[in-house]
């Protein structure tokens, strides 16, 4: 298609290489066919637990190739590019690629856990292996060395998601969920394909390898169509991954979503696109900015500037609008906007010689952030079901009546809010660290105002489980199974996280570093 | 040699031990949980007192450990230790003593309450938490623990949470105080920025600091870190502005106030300041600062206290009015005044509180115009309060005397200003105390509390023990025997002796004290100025003093109610913008003419359009800014 560059078709070894991928995308089609044919009676739950055995597999694979790489004693560029660098698989992509299999498989078993109960999904069977194809989309877009990759990548992810809202069939707020999730989704899309067009047109190239010698030299002569390229990109990641002002719809489509699949856009839908933005910008406007060396480059300054802006916008936004929310899925809607502006500090604040542990900043709190949220999604699916609804009041007494359920939310509140002894509170000091050590006061100062605020609402849920009794002497409230499984392996992490926060964070600083498994293209 | 000392880290270890077994008991477990929770503290208690006896040995050094690796962040390391020194050796004994009171009463004021396990399960991870919080090496263990106090608090004045009451209360302390913790998490930040290597520790600190800082930071940093910490101080002590939520935090049960909101943890922020004295010290104008918000809140908190009915809430008062006298003594450059003055009022205010909840307990009401004549009935109640109630109006030879007297000595010297206000402050907690006593003991019982009788053994013996150790505790340190200052500062050089000030400041709180008492004695008990003589004179001044100067009124209307409203003009974007649409699709009965309808009812393109308008305003306001200059 363009000139010299021949297409690189792929072989055996590389097949090998994309295993975790291939691997989802097989237990995906055996999982359709069999749904086709198995009768009606067979339950569709079977269907649900392979599927977490798929996801498990496939993270299984992704463990041998971290550890493959990391044994490996690789020089430092040597990385495994497949298709013409289009496709790379270093130690981020495959510790996003954990983060994302994990999550999945959490939000499969809470589905497992829940789908019961939810008399508006008619096809089960689709809620857990329409999961699958989702997975693939994140797990590409973090691999993915070339903006047409990322696309492909992130349109699987997302035309799987439309489906996955809409399943509750019966309900029409589902469908009008999804309707505005398919507008506001293509909407994202248009924004980020003129973002990239502009991008192509500037240095003639898709590859994000390119983009690092490309955008420097043309920087001064076209600044104007270099800044339209990246704030449109900014703009339409800024509407997936629901940082403000871009998140009007986000508690719409997870008010409207069965509760696993709301997860899902909170945890794996959302880490994706950020994931996606860190790996665009390090590789192209990390070059144009203070940080790359030499002369001044404003257009990279000003594009992260605009990241901390919106992540400023999104805390505030997020954690002021939640103040009167009563709608628990609602509630944890705004609360991922507040921490969607968590998450964008570190990519905002670009790496400096003084503050260089951004990423792992970064997933550390991504991995917190989806411990705690599918932990509280998970505990919203029992009360729903004691309750008959997801109201903030259906947790009036839930500790007289679940009180290891009741436990668990605290851990997941307290996290949430950032105290010790919980891995929200180490993940948020890291990040402000960062930003105390970059010297962003100004940010410091939100983070810290936006987290008291957030106390306000958290506090509220904790008050209600604990302080009001609840007026008829009501049951027991049961948990099934695998939702019992969800909450504990979530609220055990978190603590652990809490008590021992180190030993992730040298892991990930142990197996990641930036010349060798972020860039794009330096082999 | 100095096996107890470095065995310090089980300290906290007892208690802790002592929450897990009684969350794993579960309810049913009522006497084993009282035995297990004092057993816990008492334990803490023998091993603090050996602590403290090993350091008063001769030649006693720091000590601190730091050997386990707790995160590492690039270059940084943050190690887990504990470190004791001779003040936190002090602190141990105050919190595990106070802690191991309290436990023993609660048995007795506790007992027919069914959560009875639930109360010592928290009242032991406070004692932990605390303890923690005193022995963390480093400020940032320091403020998790700082934290964990705090929730425990909240749990505790929301124990009752039957009473709307408690749940607002409880509500209001955790958020107040989250402003002040706020402040100190940003000293933290700052302080790892600018200390060398990133070093938290207090040992390094003090190195930093305490050498005059040579160009590690400019002094404007310093006094914005010290007044962040300051901050912190303020939010936990209770110290004017943030002081509002100490008197509501009464809504927790009698034995919590006398532990956490007298003695231990709002005490934490003046041992923060001590703490970090070195920070505070070098800047002239975090100091000043310090001496005057605690000498307002002293005098400011005392004549609030003077129109109060209820018998928690005069107590409460007065306890942020000591506090104040805490953190002037530290802004006037006298840690061990400060230190002194926390050391004799923990045991002098739990005492008081042990016995407002002996009387509570007998009588059922907290509002003291409905008590009296309660001295003949309850003798024990009676003697013991009264021990504490001198020993807070500043009347030798009680501990309070002394300690006061220090910190009015070291007024005197240093501001005249705040001397007067000190003691100003002195003579309405003479009057308040007086008013107090003689109202609730004196006289005939204002209304039919027939059945009244003394609290048992197991409530009356530790209010025996904190009253023998208010009458003792002031001879540690006295004008002419400077030990307690010596030992803290860890110099054998006793400190000159003040000679003609320590005299004239200990005639004037005496004189002070008696005039209060005097005053009170000829309100209450003589009649000879009627009580209603301030009503009839300045009804509108009393109310003002009543509501305490309005301040909560203020903070509604200054704070609470813009921010509600920024919330609700959120909550009705949100409502009739975003959420109409959901609204609209009602029950699940949609026609498909009606779901069509609505589709094209325009609220999907109000997003998108939002979403454009956020891309150009993104873009207008950043990339604006470059090309308009």
């Amino acid at each position: 298609m363009y000139e010299g560059v021949s297409f690189l078709p792929l072989t055996w070894p590389d097949m090998l290489y994309m295993a975790p991928e291939l691997f989802l995308a097989a237990v995906f089609l055996l999982l359709v066919v069999a749904d086709l044919l198995l009768p009606q009676k067979v339950s569709r739950l079977s269907i649900g637990w392979m599927t977490v055995a798929g996801l498990l597999g496939a993270a299984g694979f992704v463990v041998y190739r971290l550890i493959d790489l990391q044994g490996s004693g690789r020089e430092v560029g040597q990385v495994i590019e497949l298709l013409g660098a289009s496709y790379v698989v270093d130690q981020f992509a495959n510790l996003l690629k954990l983060v994302f299999l994990a999550g999945t498989a959490l939000v499969a078993l809470m589905a497992l856990g829940s789908v019961k109960q939810d008399k508006d999904i008619t096809d089960r069977a689709e809620l857990f292996y329409l999961l699958l194809p989702a997975a693939i989309g994140a797990m590409i877009m973090a691999s993915s060395g070339n903006l047409v990759t990322l696309y492909i990548g992130l349109e699987l992810l997302s035309i799987t998601s439309y489906v996955l809202v809409a399943l509750r069939r019966r309900s029409s707020k589902s469908a009008e969920a999804a309707f505005k999730y398919v507008v506001i989704g293509g909407i994202s899309s248009a924004f980020i394909l003129f973002g990239m067009s502009y991008l192509y047109g500037l240095t003639g190239s898709v590859d994000l390898g390119d983009f690092r010698t490309a955008l420097p030299e043309v920087m001064t002569s076209y600044p104007a169509l270099m800044y339209a390229g990246f704030f449109f990109l900014i703009a339409g990641f800024a509407i997936k991954i629901a940082a403000a002002p871009f998140h009007a719809w986000a508690p719409d489509v997870y008010q409207g979503a069965p509760t696993p699949v709301s997860a899902f856009l909170a945890v794996v839908s959302k880490g994706a696109a950020l994931a996606a933005v860190l790996r665009i910008l390090y590789n192209s406007a990390f070059f144009i900015s203070g940080g790359g060396g030499g002369g001044v480059k404003p257009v990279g300054n000003d594009v992260y500037l605009a990241l901390l802006v919106l992540a400023a916008a999104a805390m505030l936004a997020g954690t002021t609008a939640a103040l009167r929310q009563r709608q628990m899925k609602r509630l944890l809607a705004l609360s991922g906007v507040a921490n969607a502006g968590y998450l964008l500090v570190p990519i905002g604040l670009n790496f400096t010689t003084v503050h260089s542990s951004n990423v792992s900043e970064f997933i550390f709190y991504l991995i917190v952030y989806l411990l705690m949220t599918i932990g509280a999604f998970a505990v919203l699916t029992v009360i729903s079901q004691a309750a008959g609804h997801e109201e903030l009041k259906g947790f009036s007494g839930l500790y007289y009546r679940a009180p290891w359920t009741s436990a668990a939310m605290v851990v997941f509140i307290l996290s949430l809010a950032g105290l010790p002894v919980s891995g929200g509170f180490f993940a948020k000091l890291f990040i402000l660290m960062g930003a105390a050590s970059a010297k962003a006061y100004w940010l410091v100062a939100i983070m810290v105002i936006s987290s008291v605020i957030s106390y306000y609402f958290y506090f509220a849920i904790v008050r209600q489980m604990f302080m009001r009794s609840s007026s008829e002497e009501e049951s027991e409230i049961r948990v099934s199974a695998p939702t019992g499984i969800v909450i504990w392996l979530c609220a055990g992490a978190t603590v652990a996280l809490g008590l021992m926060p180190g030993l992730l964070m040298d892991w990930i600083q142990a197996i990641f570093t930036i010349r060798g498994d972020l860039l794009i293209g330096l082999g | 040699m100095e096996f107890y000392t470095q065995s310090a880290w089980l300290i906290p270890i007892f208690p802790l031990a002592a929450f897990l077994l009684l969350i794993a008991l579960g309810r049913s477990y009522r006497t084993t949980a009282m035995l297990l929770g004092s057993a816990g503290s008492l334990a803490a208690f023998v091993l603090s007192l050996l602590v403290l006896f090993e350091r008063l040995g001769p030649d006693a050094v720091d000590y601190s450990i730091r050997s386990f690796k707790w995160i590492v962040i690039g270059d940084y390391t943050l190690r887990l230790g504990f470190e004791v020194t001779n003040l936190t050796s002090l602190m141990l004994v105050v919190i595990t003593g106070v802690s191991l009171a309290v436990n023993v009463y609660s048995a007795g004021y506790m007992k027919n309450d069914e959560r009875l396990t639930v109360f010592y399960g928290y009242v032991a991870l406070f004692t932990f938490s605390m303890i923690g919080l005193v022995l963390a090496d480093n400020i940032l263990l320091l403020y998790i623990f700082w934290e964990l106090v705090g929730v425990c608090s909240f749990l505790l004045i929301g124990f009752w949470y039957a009473r709307p009451s408690a749940r607002a209360a409880a509500k209001k302390a955790f958020i107040v105080t989250r402003i002040g913790d706020a402040g100190l998490l940003l000293a933290i930040l700052l302080l790892f920025w600018y200390m060398p290597g990133h070093a938290l520790d207090f040992t390094s600190i003090y190195n930093v600091f305490h050498e005059g800082q040579s160009g590690v930071m400019t002094s404007g940093i310093t006094t914005f870190i010290a007044l962040l910490i300051l901050l912190g101080a303020i939010g936990k002590s209770g110290q004017f502005p943030l002081h509002v939520w100490l008197p509501d935090a009464m809504e927790g049960p009698t034995p919590i106030s006398a532990l956490i909101h007298a003695a231990t943890m709002v005490a934490a922020g003046v041992f923060l300041l001590a703490r970090t004295f070195d920070i505070v010290s070098a800047s002239e104008a975090a100091m000043q600062t310090t001496a005057y918000i605690g000498g307002f809140t002293a005098i400011f908190a005392a004549t609030i206290a003077l129109a109060q009915n209820d018998i928690k809430r005069i107590l409460a008062y007065s306890t942020v009015s000591q506090l104040g006298y805490m953190v002037m003594a530290i802004g006037l450059g006298s840690v061990s005044g400060g230190i002194f003055h926390l050391f004799t009022h923990a045991f002098f205010k739990a005492l008081l509180f042990l016995g407002a909840g002996s009387i509570i307990h007998a009588v059922h009401t907290q509002d003291i115009r409905e008590m009296g004549g309660l001295g003949a009935k309850m003798k024990t109640t009676a003697w013991t309060f009264a021990i504490g109630a001198l020993a807070l109006s500043g009347i030798p030879p009680f501990s309070g005397f002394w300690s006061k007297d220090a910190i009015l000595t070291t007024a005197l010297d240093e501001n005249p200003v705040l001397f007067v206000v000190g003691l100003a402050a002195a003579f309405c907690t003479a009057l308040y105390m007086s008013r107090l006593f003689f109202l609730v003991f004196a006289g005939k019982p204002r209304s039919g509390h027939a059945a009244v009788k003394e609290s048992a053994a197991v409530m009356t013996i530790p209010m025996i023990i904190l009253a023998a150790l208010s009458v003792v505790a002031g001879f540690i340190e006295t004008p002419w025997n400077g030990w307690l200052s010596g030992w803290l500062s860890g110099s054998e050089a006793v400190e000159t002796v003040h000679g003609g000030s320590s005299i004239a400041a200990m005639v004037a709180s005496i004189g002070v004290g008696a005039l209060g008492i005097y005053l009170g004695w000829l309100f209450f008990v003589k009649k000879s100025i009627g009580s209603g003589f301030m009503a009839a004179k300045l009804p509108s001044l009393l109310r003002a003093v009543e509501r305490g100067y309005y301040i909560d009124e203020w903070y509604r209307v200054i704070i609470v109610k813009p921010l509600r409203g920024l919330g609700s003009t959120l909550a009705v974007f949100d409502e009739y913008v975003i959420g109409g649409t959901v609204r609209m699709t009602g029950a699940l009965t949609t026609a498909a003419g009606r779901f069509a309808a609505r589709l094209s009812n325009g609220k999907v393109q109000t997003y998108g359009l939002a979403a454009l308008i956020g891309c150009i305003v993104l873009i207008a306001v950043i990339v604006g800014r470059r090309f308009w200059s």
